[in-house]
């Protein structure tokens, strides 16, 4: 358990936007996988199935709290460290970008926001995406797809 | 990857998440004062109550033994107990560690903090970089790359790496320095990553120490070393 339950509360977290809620589905879901661990199928991957239990929980609270989850970035994402050459990956966007770009992924539907949390930010396979948030792979495809369209229209209508 | 969605996953990585609570005594409370979902089916949650008493009494149910295994997975490593380990073609002239790089170029192109042994006659590893993760590895390899005595590596990744292990290996939970990891020991066993862009072969690998930092990343320590001389290495790691 202590190996997932990061993955777990991270998952609930980006569902809900809510720590102590996030901490609450994380716990409910545990326990149910528990519960449910004689009809979990061998060989079968566990992460996925937990994060399927987890992401239920999770958009439960939220549903029932009638909110929407607004992500944030660390203060520190926006520094950069004791002068050091970035890496090519963290030059990809400075520390404005980031924030507008994180705004348009809070701006997004919630289903597309949603796989683009899973996909992205907890780095989930296609796969594993599909199977924690219960849906089809090509669906994931799809609104992966959609979801990117309509975060790469929002930053040029942002670049104007 | 696009840039795009390079960027996401960059993003993803700096997002401001409240601390992980220990939800472990939370979960156990809860278990034990039988407070279960209300949809389960009654028998089924007093057959699987006794469950809780211990992961002995798990052991004994066959069809829950693969899961329970899994939950013994340590960071980016996932140790999975097989009844008998697969027959492959084993990768031996390949340690699969990636390019010869220094400390600083490896410190460079990975996103999270490389730490090096500060017990003596470890300080000064060979350090090799490479990407069978998109975050990417860093490998110390002492010896030489045919003839490595002992291997080190760091990965900041969640559950992509497994190994098999079989029945009659050691899997022993440890804690350093209130990092959580397991120490296993016995017959030889494989590590792969499943799910990789490519086919990486299965490597066999000897005694082994994994650790999940606080920080994040996931520290192996391959050799046929014992335990306690590789607590120590993962110990003196500054």
């Amino acid at each position: 358990m202590h190996a997932y339950q990061g993955i777990a509360f991270r998952t609930a977290y980006l569902l809900t936007g809510n720590a102590a809620d996030a901490e609450e589905a994380a716990q409910s879901a545990f326990v149910k996988a528990f519960y449910a661990l004689g009809r979990f199928r061998p060989g079968a991957e566990l992460r996925p199935w937990l994060l399927r239990i987890v992401a239920n929980e999770a958009r439960n609270r939220r549903r029932s709290a009638g909110r929407r989850a607004n992500l944030s970035l660390r203060a520190a994402a926006a520094v950069t460290s004791g002068g050091a050459a970035p890496s090519p990956e963290s030059s990809l966007l400075d520390a404005e970008r980031q924030s507008d770009l994180l705004a348009a992924v809070n701006g997004l539907r919630e289903e597309e926001r949603e796989v683009v949390a899973c996909r992205y930010f907890l780095e989930l396979s296609e796969a594993e995406t599909a199977e924690a948030l219960g849906l089809r792979k090509g669906t994931v495809k799809s609104r992966l797809s959609r979801a990117l369209d309509h975060l790469r229209e929002r930053m040029e209508v942002d670049d104007v | 990857m696009s840039e795009l969605e390079l960027a996401l996953t960059q993003i993803g990585r700096e997002l401001d998440y409240p601390e992980t609570p220990d939800l472990t005594g939370a979960v156990r409370r809860r278990l034990a004062e039988g407070r279960r979902p209300r949809s389960w089916r009654r028998p089924l949650v007093i057959a699987l109550a006794a469950l809780v008493v211990g992961i002995g009494a798990v052991l004994a149910v066959p069809q829950a033994r693969s899961a329970v295994f899994d939950w013994l997975g340590i960071g980016a490593v996932t140790i999975r107990q097989v009844e008998g380990l697969p027959e492959v073609e084993l990768a031996t002239e390949d340690l699969g560690v990636g390019d010869r790089v220094s400390l600083e170029e490896a410190r460079g192109r990975v996103n999270f903090p490389v730490r090096v042994p500060t017990l003596p006659g470890y300080e000064d590893p060979n350090v090799y970089y490479g990407e069978p993760l998109p975050s990417g590895q860093v490998s110390f390899v002492y010896g030489s790359l045919d003839k490595p005595q002992l291997l080190i590596t760091q990965v900041a990744a969640i559950g992509a790496l497994e190994k098999l292990v079989n029945t009659a290996t050691r899997v022993e939970q440890v804690s350093i320095d209130g990092a959580s990891g397991v120490w296993i020991e016995g017959e030889r066993h494989f590590l792969f990553y499943p799910g990789a862009d490519r086919e990486e072969p299965f490597r066999l690998v000897g005694n082994t120490l994994v650790l999940e930092r606080n920080d994040g990343v996931t520290v192996r320590i391959e050799a046929d070393i014992s335990k306690e001389q590789a607590l120590r290495i993962a110990r003196s790691m500054r």
